[in-house]
């Protein structure tokens, strides 16, 4: 009885959405390490790779397949099946995360409306939350079951780091929450969606930076790349790791960064609306969500280029900078901020 | 409404007004010496206890989250006054502590969360109430902060109370389950007495046994107390006893009166263990704070009888044994914390020959230990006497009997230290101590009291009006 | 059965084996993994009683913050100097025997318990949505929420003054 009563064809819908935002995600993964390679040569007034391909373009693919033909290391005291078990886990909360985010509007195509978000949960923040602080156990794990002094140093650091910055990172959303009045992704986005002045990065200027510095910080990319610090801790966290293990944890940080980035599009700078423009006028055609899609895709590269930009430009915290730069600055900030935010809201709302 | 609120939670928002104090003065980087900070603290104190007494007023708040009567209020005056005793006798201690404005913040908040367990109305409130009185102590356990013991000690309270807590809450839990309610005004009509509300009144029960330490809960009591710094230690065998008590009377007598004759029952039981085990481990302590903490216990289940008794006369004895308590208990731990903090010996041994150097402190040690035993004229002999008779009311004789031989027993455990103050020899004793002045005016206190109670006791009928 | 039915008693034994795996692993950080296992099952029956924010804010706390924090302690422990204490057979099997009474007593008193009174009135089911329990939280349960607050304050000021020494 029950289970006549669900409509079937929503499983299609969404394993095809699921596949295609996966690949998506591996695809924009891959080139952004040949992206990295070319953002670092321009800075450094180099060529960057440009034999594999036209500039290079297949280089991603050539680094796969060397990535896949090393040989497989498993160090003989390490915790076998953790060790195993920790660049699998990085990889699966990376891409979990992209799960609650609204890729564009919806589509109207062969007589259904079909929404190009994979789940559309009234907690879809929380869920980003919950989704990142798992991230840690990558690192940590992986750190651990290595068996290896660097690793285990790398591991605690990154666990420590995750976990100082997620806290400024949940308070700076607190304030942008507070204007939404729904932790609902599909909500957000649909309320910035009205037009430009509508984007909550207008009204949370000081909010965003939070969150943008946090994210930095949560995906350990320089200057917050103490994990992974190459000359005091050899390779970090995924030192004893080899061949597509190894692989899992670069993929895992590069799809990180995208999906920080569309958060990021996501919850400041209007998700899949485009500016200037009204597409409500334009209709319920496919291509319009197709255009939309487009938009986000846009906003969040340009954010991967901004971390990559970053990454090239400016050195690495000390371990003690970093902290004091999490607890002292980045956490009153935000609850400045916060208390900003409400007493304004509260002022207005009168 | 407004003024309401102020009136009526009047003693939490002074204890919260000087919590907010202290942190700020944390906070500034203005340098003070210890001694004027302490001098301002117990000023706020004072403060704190006068307002406390004067313009109280009775409701409740908060949609019935929070209630107050005369009876709360003048046990929360008690505990204030006895936290008034303690930040006195500490302050050779904290003179050279360095942290001594978390001291007493920790300390307040304790207190706070006492208060707010006795008001509330909500069993999901007093849990939580309950924790901010315990989680605090815990730390202040570890503030000798070189001691390992006093390490130890914290660790030793943070377990046992985090277990506790978590029976007490696997209680609070089946009890919503079964009763559909928190408030404690509307849980007695749901009391039906089948099995799963017993057996979660008992996991309840065993929380609050925990708390007050009665006998089959008492495991951590003596380690906690050995190795706490003094002040702790009085403030835990004190304060945070008298105020489990005190919520532990109303609860049982309002809340789970349906349930009677199941907590009479254990109820008896407990504090038959309670008095003969505590006595028993009491009779071989050698050291002056393991002995005080099963002697503490040993209070307990006679304390135990008087809410047994199930009766107006229960509620005041109860309340009336915890000021004599207070009093007789502080002045005994005045002189031990003084003692330890000047010469750092703390076992029973160490005091031989006590009165040939320092007659005025045995003589208060004295005083404070006839009371705990139950001597007349001291108050305590009435604080005891008053229990017995409340639990007589229920004619259960073998109970009072067992009370009455424990009485014999405590009795020659205190003297054997009387006599080794007076009597004993000692080659090397306690050299002459020198008393400053805010620890001498809390045993001045504290004796007084005793003595006071002990001749006028207007204060039994006073409290006895109070519950009418 | 339904949908709901099965996915309880997956979670249910789910978490129950994971809680006995807890117990049973000889190392450590395998416990403390196990014990993530079991925040997840927990999360999980949440889901099933329609509160996802509790479900997703006990992920984040408890199996994101404070078991990183386990396994960051555990981590930093020389686990091979720690020898698990040899007890005596006799504690081992007073402690299974009173085990097993508690848990007959639990069982009889359930399997006693009134389930028609038992049911407790919630808006329609929905109290575990986060706009329900925002209004809830701040309205009739206003008092328990500060006192937590302060409870909170007095735990970290407690915990830095210990860590300082």
């Amino acid at each position: 009885m029950f289970f006549t009563a669900i409509d079937y064809w929503i499983f299609l819908e969404k394993a095809i959405l699921i596949l295609a935002v996966v690949s998506i995600s591996l695809v924009i993964a891959m080139y952004a390490t040949w992206a990295e390679r070319k953002v670092a040569a321009v800075m450094q007034d180099r060529r960057g790779p440009n034999r594999a391909g036209p500039f290079g373009l297949f280089q991603p693919l050539a680094d796969g397949v060397k990535l896949f033909m090393k040989e497989e290391i498993i160090p003989n005291v390490s915790a076998k099946f953790l060790f195993v078990m920790a660049p699998a886990l990085a990889m699966i909360t990376a891409l979990m995360t992209s799960a609650v985010i609204p890729w564009g509007s919806s589509v109207h195509l062969f007589g259904r409306d079909i929404s190009l978000q994979i789940a559309d949960i009234n907690i879809g923040i929380l869920y980003i939350f919950g989704v990142i602080s798992l991230g840690v156990y990558g690192i940590m794990i992986g750190g651990w079951a290595s068996n290896n002094k660097f690793s285990l140093l790398a591991a605690i650091r990154g666990a420590s780091q995750m976990i100082s910055y997620e806290l400024a990172m949940g308070l700076s959303l607190i304030a942008v929450l507070m204007m939404t009045g729904s932790l609902r992704l599909s909500v957000i986005v649909a309320q910035q969606s009205e037009g430009f002045f509508n984007w909550n990065i207008i009204y949370q200027p000081l909010g965003f930076l939070i969150f943008f510095i946090c994210a930095l910080a949560e995906c350990n990319r320089t200057p917050f790349d103490l994990p992974e610090a190459e000359n005091e801790l050899n390779f970090g966290y995924h030192q004893e790791y080899s061949s597509m293990k190894l692989g899992f944890y670069l993929f895992a940080e590069y799809i990180n960064m995208f999906i920080s980035g569309v958060v990021m599009a996501t919850l400041f700078f209007g998700g899949y609306d485009i500016p200037f423009v009204n597409e409500a006028a334009w209709g319920n055609h496919w291509w319009v969500a197709l255009l939309g899609c487009g938009m986000l895709m846009t906003k969040a590269l340009f954010f991967v280029f901004l971390f990559m930009w970053i990454r090239w430009t400016i050195p690495r915290f000390r371990y003690d900078q970093l902290m004091n730069v999490g607890w002292k600055k980045l956490i009153p900030l935000a609850l400045i901020n916060m208390v900003i935010t409400a007493a304004v809201m509260l002022f207005f709302s009168k | 409404m407004l003024t309401d609120f102020l009136l009526l939670m009047k003693q939490e928002l002074l204890l919260v007004a000087i919590i907010f104090i202290l942190v700020f003065i944390k906070l500034g980087s203005k340098e003070r010496s210890n001694e004027s900070l302490l001098n301002a603290i117990n000023i706020l104190l004072l403060i704190n206890l006068i307002a406390g007494i004067f313009n109280s007023q009775t409701g409740t708040l908060f949609g019935d989250m929070f209630n107050t009567n005369q009876l709360f209020i003048f046990e929360k005056n008690i505990l204030n006054f006895g936290v008034l005793i303690i930040s006195l006798q500490s302050y050779d201690w904290l003179k050279k502590h360095k942290h001594l404005i978390e001291f007493y913040l920790l300390l307040l908040s304790a207190l706070l969360g006492m208060f707010l367990m006795l008001s509330s109305n909500n069993l999901l409130m007093f849990y939580l109430a309950l924790e901010l009185s315990t989680i605090p102590i815990a730390a202040l356990c570890n503030f000798d902060l070189e001691k390992r013991k006093s390490s130890e000690a914290a660790f030793k309270m943070i377990i046992s109370s985090a277990f506790s807590s978590g029976l007490l809450l696997l209680g609070i839990s089946f009890f919503y389950g079964t009763t559909g309610t928190l408030n404690f005004a509307e849980i007695p009509a749901t009391l039906n007495g089948n099995a799963l509300q017993i057996f979660s009144f008992v996991l309840l029960i065993a929380g609050f046994g925990f708390k007050i330490s009665a006998v089959p809960f008492h495991l951590w009591t003596a380690d906690v107390y050995e190795g706490s710094p003094i002040s702790v230690t009085s403030f835990l065998s004190v304060i945070s006893k008298g105020a489990v008590v005190f919520v532990l009377v109303s609860v049982l007598y309002k809340v789970f009166e349906p349930l009677s004759e199941y907590w009479y029952t254990i109820l008896f039981l407990l504090s038959l263990l309670t008095m003969i085990i505590g006595n028993l481990f009491a009779l071989r302590q050698q050291n002056m704070k393991r002995f005080l903490a099963f002697s503490s216990i040993a209070q307990v289940g006679f304390i135990l009888i008087g809410i047994s008794g199930q009766s107006l006369e229960g509620t005041a004895s109860v309340v009336f044994f915890i000021l004599i308590y207070i009093l007789s208990n502080l002045a005994a731990f005045g002189v031990i914390n003084l003692v330890s903090s000047k010469c750092d010996k703390e076992s029973i041994g160490d005091y031989k020959g006590f009165y040939k150097s320092n007659p005025q402190l045995t003589w208060v040690l004295t005083i404070a230990l006839f009371s705990l035993a139950g001597i007349p004229p001291t108050a305590g002999f009435f604080g005891k006497f008053f229990l017995l008779m409340a639990g007589a009311a229920k004619n259960n004789y073998l109970l009072i009997t067992v009370a009455a031989l424990n009485m014999v027993i405590a009795l020659y455990y205190y003297l054997r230290v009387i006599k080794a103050m007076f009597m004993d020899a000692n080659e090397n004793p306690i050299e002459k101590i020198k008393i400053p002045f805010q620890p001498k005016l809390a045993m001045i206190i504290c004796v007084a009291g005793i003595i006071i109670l002990g001749i006028y006791s207007n204060c039994y009928q006073y409290i006895f009006s109070l519950i009418k | 059965m339904g949908v709901t039915a099965i996915l309880f008693w997956i979670l249910s034994s789910l978490a129950l084996l994971s809680a006995i795996m807890i117990v049973v692993s000889k190392n450590p950080v395998h416990s403390v993994l196990w014990l993530i296992l079991v925040f997840f099952a927990i999360s999980g029956h949440y889901l099933l009683l329609n509160a996802q924010f509790l479900a997703i804010v006990n992920i984040i706390v408890y199996a994101g913050a404070i078991m990183v924090l386990f396994l960051y302690v555990l981590m930093l422990i020389d686990l091979k100097k720690i020898v698990d204490p040899q007890r005596s057979l006799w504690i081992k099997l007073v402690g299974v025997a009173t085990g097993c009474c508690l848990l007959l007593v639990l069982i009889a008193a359930l399997s006693k318990a009134d389930q028609t009174t038992a049911l407790t009135q919630t808006i329609g089911g929905n109290i575990g949505l986060v706009e329900n329990l925002g209004k809830i939280l701040f309205s009739e349960y206003l008092v328990p929420f500060e006192i937590s607050s302060i409870l909170f304050l007095s735990a970290m000021v407690g915990a830095v003054v210990i860590g300082k020494k």
